[in-house]
């Protein structure tokens, strides 16, 4: 009740609750337009100014770390490029390497057989040649064996026409190649 | 049971014990003269004319100090690698210039008038949180060692109807200001027709249009003073006001708590949120009044 009665006291007092007061009103303009003014001439401007600094900043910093990385990037494929055409070289090289190291190893063994056919048949002929020589010696030991033989058998001497005769016949009977080959074996 | 919950049911025992006490000890203490509405009165303090100093004034003044001493003293001190208050600054600072103003009208309008719309929500929210700090600014006294203090109370300029009044007429003044400037005396009231009304019901609706922007002073100043009042008037309630008024004492104990709740809200949400509203209407009013189409 005393509140009620209180309120309508109040609203046809004015106690400036709810009428406007003048006073209160022209104060509030002064305030706040001086509050106006020292924000917008000198708080909001150094804010801003503040901010934007930092902006530029940090879009600058941006900017460099990308042009940074942009040349990283390049640097690193430029050393991926040379690092794969060294190791093409490399490659080549180990390739030519051993294809010439092939070409040498066939080459010495193509001469090796070459050497080695040739004192082959350097050696058989050789053999052959030997051969040849030790059959005349036999052939002429046996023809002089034979005259003496004969000499014995018939006891007179055999003139040098009939000897030649003789052996000539018993020679040419006789195979010597058989035994050559003999000998080879 | 757990040791939070223990602590909980505890204290929720004392609570209602001491309520129950001061029942019974403080009853029927008896009715004191006390009239709410008197923590509102501005009797005037110093006799200046016109310019008279009364309580509304002294917090007026005590807020607009301080919102210029606060705000270059941040401003000066603003460097390259933010602290954390810098930082929360600059937040407000952000929602301020790209959410409130940028957010409402177009850049070269937002460039010009931001520094009215930021002046605006800083010096309402000043206003608002101020008022929440008692200070010894009351209208009955009590005496420490022979001194004669005035009773601590909170108030707020901005509870009282003056303050937002003025500041809704000078939103009101520049939005019609730059609305003229740019469509002309008759282009701007032609603006206030939505497009698409013509003949006899263009009129009407004109008028309506026309009272609808004149109410905005009333409804912009009123939802700010109210609200702050409001605010006031519970807080003080529930701080005591109602256990003297109905002459109940345990009510006292009874409502404290919730009086300190109310006060954290009033604080923590309604001070801001009210400084918001108040420049985010500004912001849209003054943007609406040079955009094409209504």
């Amino acid at each position: 009740m005393n509140l009620l009665f209180a309120a309508e006291e109040a609203e046809e007092g004015g106690s400036g609750l709810v009428s406007p007061v003048i006073g209160v009103m022209l104060w509030t303009l002064i305030v706040f337009g001086i509050t106006l003014i020292v924000l917008w001439k000198v708080a909001f401007p150094r804010i801003a100014e503040a901010l934007d600094k930092r902006q530029r900043m940090i879009e600058e910093s941006i900017d460099t770390a990308e042009k940074t990385k942009r040349e990283a990037d390049e640097l690193l494929r430029e050393y991926r490029e040379r690092l794969s055409d060294a190791r093409g070289q490399a490659d080549d090289i180990v390739a030519r390497a051993r294809r010439t190291a092939d070409a040498h190893e066939q080459e010495s063994q193509a001469e090796a057989r070459t050497k080695r056919e040739e004192m082959m048949d350097q050696t058989r002929r050789d053999i052959e040649a030997e051969t040849r020589r030790a059959i005349q010696q036999i052939r002429s030991e046996v023809a002089d064996l034979t005259v003496l033989a004969t000499e014995k058998v018939t006891r007179k001497s055999l003139d040098s026409s009939d000897q030649k005769r003789l052996v000539d016949e018993a020679l040419a009977e006789l195979d010597f190649a058989a035994l050559a080959n003999e000998e080879r074996r | 049971m757990s040791q939070s919950r223990k602590i909980l049911l505890g204290a929720g025992g004392a609570y209602l014990l001491l309520v129950v006490l001061a029942f019974i000890l403080f009853g029927s203490a008896g009715r004191q003269d006390f009239v709410p509405q008197e923590e509102f009165e501005l009797p005037t303090w110093i006799e200046l004319g016109p310019l008279d100093i009364n309580k509304a004034v002294l917090y007026l003044l005590i807020s607009g100090i301080l919102t210029c001493v606060t705000m270059v003293y941040i401003a000066k001190r603003m460097e390259a690698k933010p602290n954390r208050i810098q930082t929360a600054v600059e937040v407000l600072y952000g929602v301020m210039r790209d959410n409130i103003t940028r957010g409402n009208m177009n850049d070269k309008m937002a460039a010009k008038w931001f520094p009215f719309i930021g002046a605006l929500f800083l010096f309402i929210w000043f206003n608002n949180l101020i008022g929440f700090i008692p200070l010894p600014t009351g209208h009955h006294h009590f005496t420490v060692l022979g001194l004669e203090i005035p009773t601590f109370g909170i108030y707020a300029a901005t509870a009282n109807v003056s303050v937002p009044l003025v500041l809704s007429l000078l939103v009101f003044f520049s939005y019609t200001f730059e609305g003229i400037r740019a469509k002309g005396v008759g282009g701007y009231l032609k603006s206030l027709i939505p497009a698409g009304v013509t003949g006899a019901m263009a009129g009407f609706i004109f008028v309506l249009e026309l009272l609808s922007n004149i109410m905005r002073i009333v409804s912009l100043s009123v939802r700010l003073f109210a609200n702050m009042l409001a605010g006031h008037l519970i807080i003080l309630f529930m701080a005591g006001g109602l256990a003297i008024l109905l002459g109940i004492a345990g009510i006292g104990v009874f409502l404290l708590p919730i009086g300190i709740a109310l006060y954290l809200f009033e604080v923590g949400l309604v001070a801001t949120l009210q400084a918001f509203i108040f420049a985010t209407l500004s912001a849209i009013y003054i943007g609406g009044a040079v955009a094409e189409s209504h």
